[in-house]
């Protein structure tokens, strides 16, 4: 399946109501190191990766800062790709989860 | 001719090895071009037991003019300060130590332990190990903060794990050449010539850092170790990349996080699971940032920068 239909599969997902663990966003290392475990653990399902990352299809905003894919670290702009090894999904700049980075 | 002694503490010998790949100039070099007569060394002196001790007596009491004391590893004070976890020659190392300083023109600490205490000295620090004189960040270390060796020169700290070879033959001629005093040293005791810049000085992955591109796992081609591999390039004071190991590479152009080894506080995190090559983060944001960079300018470059970034610095493109 090719990157487009992949973010639309996403994006259909979440407005249908997928509930995601937005919260609480990884603040510290041990945060992200037991979400990334998660992820690791749970065999790649895009159910799983969206809702174990809290995938948002808005920005978050979180101790001051706006955390968007656009600014990720993951993120790469010119394919609009997180390739965070344990997410590698097609993503759009504004969409957000709590494995965000700078 | 300059008289070199060199004594190994809490070491594992790596800066030994290290010494012994040196190329400009090799270790030969510094005897037969640069007049340094090794009176002895670990790996290469041939004097044993009584005969060793003998050597060491001559070179305190002045006999043996002692130009050059090289130290490498920690000096080890267990247990309860009496350092007899570390016998060498007869007697604690520690109190070898304290009198061939007194008796040395130049005293040389090599590697991250003699320096500053390195592994051993991270808590809980069983072996009561110090640098020659710094505990860390720390001044003073075993000999004091007032220590001087007969040049009137501190202690000349140069650290690494291990530390570059030519970064030690290169003192040891300036040494031995008589231009010992022309050598600055920096706030830890450095050479400035080698330890003003930073080990992203010269790095093939700065573009990747300027354009906020990071690298995801170890060795690939594209992509900066910082943001997600826990790199130290940014705030580690070395010349790994201007002067390349093995004349060929670094850690970083190879795609191996720097981890800091010639700061006092290596080994970073007291060495706990899953620190060593993460990035440390609090809300997202590293916790060390690159020196003299601020949170907000961080963030607001960052974003910038991303922005920014053209497509060829997404694709793979051959930095190692
Ligand atoms: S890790 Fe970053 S790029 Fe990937 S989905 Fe989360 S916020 Fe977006
Ligand atoms: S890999 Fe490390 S040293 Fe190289 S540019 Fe990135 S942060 Fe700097
Ligand atoms: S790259 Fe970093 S960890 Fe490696 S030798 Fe240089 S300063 Fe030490």
């Amino acid at each position: 399946m090719g990157d487009t239909n992949i973010r639309t599969e996403i994006q259909e997902l979440l407005e249908g109501g997928l509930e995601t663990e937005i919260y609480p966003r990884a603040d510290t290392s041990e945060d992200v190191n037991k979400i990334v475990n998660r992820l690791q653990k749970s065999g790649a399902s895009l159910i799983e990766k969206l809702a174990i990352a809290g995938f948002t299809l808005n920005t978050i905003e979180h101790g001051g800062i706006e955390q968007p894919c656009e600014t990720c670290m993951y993120y790469l702009v010119h394919r609009k790709y997180c390739e965070l090894p344990e997410l590698d999904v097609p993503v759009e700049p504004e969409w957000s989860c709590r494995l965000w980075r700078i | 001719m300059a008289n070199l002694l060199w004594l190994q503490g809490g070491a594992c010998s790596g800066n030994t090895m290290s010494f012994l790949n040196a190329e400009e100039p090799s270790a030969c070099d510094l005897v037969t071009d640069f007049g340094i007569n090794i009176l002895w060394h670990p790996s290469l002196g041939m004097e044993l037991g009584d005969n060793l001790q003998k050597l060491l007596k001559s070179c305190i009491s002045g006999e043996t003019p002692l130009d050059i004391f090289v130290f490498e590893g920690t000096v080890v004070q267990a247990p309860d300060g009496t350092g007899e976890w570390n016998r060498f020659a007869g007697r604690a190392m520690k109190d070898w130590v304290t009198e061939l300083c007194d008796a040395a023109q130049y005293v040389v600490a090599i590697g991250d332990c003699a320096t500053y205490g390195g592994i051993p000295a991270t808590a809980p620090n069983p072996s009561e190990s110090t640098g020659m004189q710094f505990l860390k960040r720390e001044h003073g270390g075993f000999l004091g903060t007032d220590f001087a060796s007969k040049a009137g020169l501190p202690v000349i700290n140069i650290p690494g794990c291990p530390c570059h070879p030519d970064w030690v033959t290169q003192i040891l001629v300036a040494v031995a050449s008589g231009r010992g005093g022309e050598i600055g040293l920096d706030e830890f005791q450095r050479p400035k010539t080698f330890f003003s810049s930073f080990t992203q000085t010269g790095c093939t992955r700065n573009m990747h850092f300027a354009y906020k591109v990071s690298a995801t796992e170890f060795g690939q081609r594209k992509g900066c170790l910082f943001y997600d591999l826990g790199c130290r390039g940014p705030m580690t004071h070395s010349p790994c990349n201007r002067i390349l190991w093995n004349r060929q590479s670094s850690k970083t152009r190879a795609g191996m996080p720097c981890l800091g080894c010639t700061e006092p506080e290596f080994p970073f995190f007291d060495l706990e699971p899953g620190t060593l090559f993460k990035t440390q983060t609090v809300m997202g944001v590293p916790k060390d940032l690159p020196t003299g960079v601020d949170k907000t300018g961080y963030v607001k470059l960052t974003g910038a920068a991303k922005a920014a970034a053209p497509a060829w610095a997404e694709e793979d493109i051959f930095v190692v």
